[in-house]
């Protein structure tokens, strides 16, 4: 076995890997950059070696070597794929945990992998070289460059009238880019889901599978939900799959943990191969939870370190069975709700749902008080929830990011949690490209202020005792008080609620109502009503910074749409002209007077309707130059 | 007289009325005002306190019956005013309410607000103004505008305010034509509402027929020409909730409470429950009952240190505390003869001498009347009472808590005697004598009391007094600072004394006693 494992990665995989390993008796040695010395990875591990990137691998191989390490443990993205690293890794005399170079390398070249996968009997989308007048027989298709990439020389073609124009559109844009003409035309899938196997493939030529998975709800290409087993799958077509998947990895010699990946046409129900994962995939807790052998869970991480070393898988196909259902949610610090942009900031309190609670795991690398950089990767944890059925793992996962709180920084949460409690979730499988065609609902401050509400109520009871002025309301006249902050109607939410401090200053509220929980981290310690402190409130994963509104505190500063030389002087620049389109703060033109450069913006968004300013004349102070009108 | 129905229900009728005229004004209007993006007066306040913040309201139901067929034509005045905390301040509010009547003044709206500014002028709190009105009301301007106490003095008295030191803010918030226009203009500082708020002196339709001059509402008096060009605003805001972030901001700027003029010490309870008092209190102010009843509902720890317990006994005299400020309370326990008249004399000279507030609770059907009594001088022993307490120089509260009739409403410190709040319960009365007194004085002084049908003459006097004795007539006509509902009186008190505390006590002095 294994005596000392180097893990050549970070965050919450290193953690997971290094669990399994410490279990082992496994000694483990992490890697970090600059700046990680204290990351929850390094913590988790016996030892650690700085290295200068994680994707340096002359560094990470030496690492090993200086740690007195015998195998290395590439994680999943950083190295994990790179064929040069396992080799650099075999070349020290180390053993990679996953497979051998030589079949990294065969794998992670499309058009290789498509034809094994052809050789192996494994269905592939339907593909052929354009030619002069060929016409396929069914739309629509998928004209692209054969050399290409990046969408150049790339056209969707619904039907075959429309072929010959995109036909010969995207040999022009083929030869500009690539200098090489060679169409292909392939089935384009319209809506299709992401269904992949899992297999593993000892050194001794036993190869099984581990059941399949759906990883279709995605955004913009980025997996969120994944569940296993893929659910609403034809037996006949998982069955299909699955002994694909099997024949492939036999075909191409595979050694260890592999993932094979399908693309399922929702249309015809027919799958094709996509391409295959020589790693650990993100997603393999959600295997983890449903798979059985011979009664008993299995630790993938667990197989890639036996099988890494050696040893023999020790059960057949026949042992392995799928029970009950698991779903797995990935935490991104991301702003789903605007644009997923990626989030960076100090997550100051974090609280991550009970891994005691039955049926739910948190596999992740984010505690309080954590900077979360954009310079890795924004995945901050999963939360992985088992069920016997998929509505059962569904409500599970709603629990338990309802018991999630990330503050300090925005994270996609409440997405997550939005999206498992919607309807088409709940119904059934999502096609991979349905967040791009549907918007969740913004999320809804109602509960937080309710939350806020009730918080801000203990508050004000708690000093009831400070006499006829105490904070609880009380009108002179009857009626009772709204309770107001930053203009805010707070008003809490009925039924009974409990309050649990927990560290600096959040709170944790559980009511017998909906929201049911909700997490509250009040403005400091100068009192109800302190001006400008803000709250800041998850609820159903949802973080909101309840504080004074923007406005309140920056003032307004646009006009009326009328920008006037703020001083006699000359004009130095003009950049619009009448009928621009201008954004609120671009720059309309620049005077100079006094010495001073003054650039004149756009006070808000709207269409430039005059300019009365001419480069090189002189102005005099209030002499109307640009005019805006406000856009729609 | 019918039979009285109980303190409860008199009570439950208030909290019927209270929550009529809080809805502001009729349902379309509300709308109309709500559809313009504009929070709706009381929402103004509620926003601008502090959260959780205890609201003082000034008469809340000024004006019912005075104008036009519905009596609640113009509820609270059109103008809501009171005290409440903003930013840790006690400061005073008065909000126009838009939605009755466009925010005009009637004449009980100037009063109303000339009430709020003596009320700040008396305790020094900051005023701050949430201006949304058409100015005066133009068909009773003669009611409105010249006299003295009319339009004019809110002006005169925030330029007066302000020399004292009390800060004078305004919010502009909808519309401030004419006069009201100097509500901003005469404030410390002011914040104004884009396309919500106007100030002008004329507005655009006054223009055209002045000058032929055609210009909109915006171009005449915005936010955009006060705050940029005029220089009448000093703040602009997009809307009410950042104005009222604004008037926040400005009035944390504002130096903290002053410290209680005298010695607050830790508050009791009451050993009775002050709810009881509904229930121990008889709401025909013809019942005898013992004021120490009402007294013990009321003051710390129920205890009342008496003076003079034995002495004229129908002047219930001590010291207490309420919510921890000490008080010196004077309520009456009956009419009032000679001794309980020099006995309330002494007493308040006491108070005086110790600079510590006085609380009077009334129920007085006047000072006792016949031979005996004249003769004796009781004139002179009720000018006594009456000098001790026209010339007491320490903070006066008065609560009408039954009758308040005849010269006992002036020993008694009735709104002539500048306390600094009056607030009646919903069972008091109060007129110069009896309905039933005055009709038979009328006939007699006709000569119809012999008359066989002298009940007919004096059924109408008796109709009037009972119409005019109402604490719903008192109250419309700013006679008090409001109804309050019996149970909630030991919390206003404490409220107000923590008020009336904001300034020190002088020195005391008075005008000759009538030896």
């Amino acid at each position: 076995m294994i005596q000392t494992l180097l893990i050549a990665n970070r965050g919450e995989i290193a953690i997971r890997v290094a669990r399994t390993a410490r279990a082992l008796g496994v000694r483990t040695i992490a890697v970090h950059v600059d700046g990680e010395e204290r990351a929850p990875h390094v913590r988790a591990t016996d030892a650690a070696v700085r290295v200068p990137s994680y994707l340096d691998v002359d560094a990470v191989v030496a690492a090993a070597l200086e740690a007195g390490a015998d195998a290395v443990h590439p994680g999943y993205g950083f190295l994990s794929e790179r064929a040069p690293f396992a080799a650099a890794v075999a070349t020290a005399g180390l053993t990679f945990v996953g497979p051998s170079a030589s079949v990294m390398e065969r794998m992670g070249h499309k058009d290789a992998a498509r034809e094994i996968a052809q050789a192996a009997g494994v269905p592939v989308v339907p593909r052929a070289e354009a030619s002069d007048g060929a016409v396929p027989r069914a739309f629509p298709v998928l004209v692209k460059a054969a050399a290409g990439g990046g969408g150049k020389g790339m056209r969707i073609v619904r039907t075959a009238a429309e072929l010959p124009e995109a036909v010969l559109a995207a040999r022009r844009e083929a030869e500009r880019a690539f200098g090489d003409g060679t169409l292909l035309v392939e089935r384009y899938v319209e809506r299709g889901r992401h269904v992949e196997v899992q297999v593993l493939a000892d050194a001794h030529g036993t190869v099984v599978h581990l059941g399949d998975r759906d990883c279709s709800a995605q955004r913009r290409h980025q997996k969120v939900l994944e569940e296993a087993p893929a659910p609403d799958l034809d037996p006949g077509v998982r069955a299909l799959m699955l002994d694909a998947a099997v024949a492939l990895a036999r075909e191409v010699g595979y050694v260890n943990a592999g993932t094979v990946e399908f693309l399922l046409d929702v249309e015809s129900g027919e799958p094709y191969f996509l391409e295959m994962n020589t790693r650990l995939q993100v997603e393999h807790p959600v295997t983890e939870g449903v798979v059985r052998v011979a009664g008993r869970a299995l630790d993938l991480v667990e197989q890639q370190l036996r099988i890494a070393a050696g040893e023999p898988l020790g059960f057949a196909q026949d042992d392995v069975a799928v029970v009950g259902h698991a779903i797995e949610a990935r935490v991104y610090a991301e702003d789903a709700y605007g644009g997923f942009l990626p989030q960076a900031g100090t997550a100051t309190h974090v609280v991550w749902p009970s891994a005691s609670d039955g049926g739910v795991r948190v596999d992740h690398a984010l505690e309080s008080g954590q900077v979360v950089s954009t310079a890795f990767d924004p995945m901050l944890g999963k939360v992985i929830a088992v069920g016997a059925d998929r509505d059962e793992a569904r409500r599970g996962l709603l629990d338990a990011l309802d018991r999630t709180a990330i503050l300090g920084l925005t994270t996609n949460v409440g997405f997550l949690r939005a999206l498992a409690a919607s309807d088409a979730f709940a119904a059934g499988p999502l096609d991979t490209a349905w967040l791009d065609r549907h918007a969740l609902p913004e999320p809804d401050d109602a509960d937080a202020r309710a939350i806020v509400g009730l918080a801000l109520r203990g508050e004000l009871a708690s000093v009831a005792q400070a006499g006829p002025w105490a904070d609880d309301g009380f009108r002179s006249s009857g009626g009772s008080a709204a309770l107001v902050e930053h203009g805010r109607t707070l008003t809490p939410p009925s039924g009974h609620w409990h309050r649990h401090d927990l560290d600096d200053g959040l709170v944790r509220l559980a009511g017998d109502v909906p929201p049911a929980v909700g997490f509250v981290r009040r403005p400091g310690s100068a009192g109800p009503g302190s001006a400008g402190g803000a709250s800041e409130v998850v609820v159903r994963g949802q973080r909101f910074v309840l504080g004074p509104r923007d406005t309140a505190w920056t003032g307004v500063s646009a006009g009326d749409g009328t920008l006037a030389a703020p001083m006699p002087g000359t004009v130095l620049d003009v950049r619009v002209a009448p009928g621009d389109a201008v954004a609120a703060g671009d720059v309309l033109g620049v005077v100079e007077a006094m010495k001073m450069e003054l650039a004149l913006a756009a006070p808000f968004d709207g269409t430039v309707t005059s300019v009365d300013a001419v480069v090189g004349s002189q102005v005099a102070l209030g002499a109307v130059l640009f005019v805006v009108e406000a856009g729609e | 007289m019918a039979t009285s129905p109980d303190l409860r229900a008199l009570t439950a009728e208030l909290h019927e009325r209270l929550a009529r005229v809080r809805q502001g004004g009729g349902e379309a209007s509300r709308q109309r005002h709500v559809a313009r993006g504009k929070l709706l007066p009381r929402d103004r306040v509620e926003h601008l306190l502090d959260p959780g913040s205890p609201f003082l309201e000034l008469a809340p139901l000024a004006a019912y019956g005075m104008y036009g067929e519905d009596a609640w034509a113009v509820p609270s005045a059109g103008l809501i005013a009171g005290i409440g905390r903003v930013q840790g301040r006690l400061v005073l509010v008065a909000a126009n309410d838009a939605t009755v009547k466009g925010g005009t003044y009637y004449p009980t709206t100037v009063k109303k607000h000339l009430r709020a500014q003596t009320v700040a002028a008396e305790n020094r709190l900051p005023c701050v103004y949430l201006v949304d009105s058409g100015g005066a009301f133009l068909p009773m301007q003669d009611e409105v505008f010249p006299d003295r106490e009319h339009f004019g003095r809110i002006f005169f008295n925030q330029a007066n305010l302000s020399a004292r030191g009390i800060p004078q803010i305004a919010s502009v918030m909808g519309s401030c034509t004419a006069g009201g226009a100097y509500v901003p203009a005469m404030s410390d500082e002011t914040v104004i509402v884009r396309g919500q708020g106007t100030i002008f002196l004329g507005g655009p339709p006054l223009v055209k027929a002045a000058t032929g001059e055609v210009v909109t509402a915006e171009e005449l008096g915005g936010g955009d020409v006060h705050a940029r060009t005029s220089g009448v605003a000093d703040h602009l805001a997009e809307d009410d909730d950042h104005a009222l972030a604004i008037v926040r901001g400005i009035v944390d700027t504002l130096p903290p409470d002053p410290a209680p003029a005298w010695e607050v010490r830790a508050p009791e309870e009451p050993a009775l429950d002050p709810a009881t008092l509904l229930d121990v209190v008889p709401a025909d102010t013809r019942t005898p009952y013992d004021v120490r009843e009402v007294i013990r509902r009321i003051v710390d720890g129920s205890h009342l240190q008496e003076f003079k317990q034995l002495y004229g006994e129908t002047l219930v005299c001590g010291f207490a505390r309420i919510w921890g400020h000490p008080v010196g309370v004077v309520a009456n326990n009956g009419i009032l003869f000679s001794e309980s008249s020099l006995k309330g004399a002494h007493f308040v000279e006491l108070c005086n001498q110790r600079g510590i507030p006085l609380l009077f609770l009334q129920n007085i059907s006047g000072f006792m009347v016949g031979r005996e009594y004249e003769n004796g001088g009781i004139a002179r022993d009720g000018a006594k009472l009456v000098t001790a307490v026209a010339c007491s120089v320490v903070p006066k509260l008065t609560v009408v808590i039954g009758g308040s009739f005849g010269a006992g409403n002036y020993g008694m410190c009735g709104r002539a005697y500048d306390p600094r709040f009056l607030w009646m319960w919903p069972n008091a009365r109060i007129s110069v004598m009896g309905g039933e007194q005055a009709a038979t004085v009328l006939a007699t002084v006709a000569g119809r009391d012999a008359d066989p049908d002298v009940e007919a003459f004096k059924a109408p006097i008796r109709a009037q007094y009972e119409t005019q004795g109402s604490p719903y007539y008192a109250t419309a006509r700013l006679w008090d600072d409001g109804l309050i509902d019996p149970v909630d009186t030991r919390r206003v008190l404490g409220m107000a004394l923590e008020v009336v505390a904001r300034t020190p006590v002088p020195e005391p002095s008075y005008g000759v006693f009538r030896m």
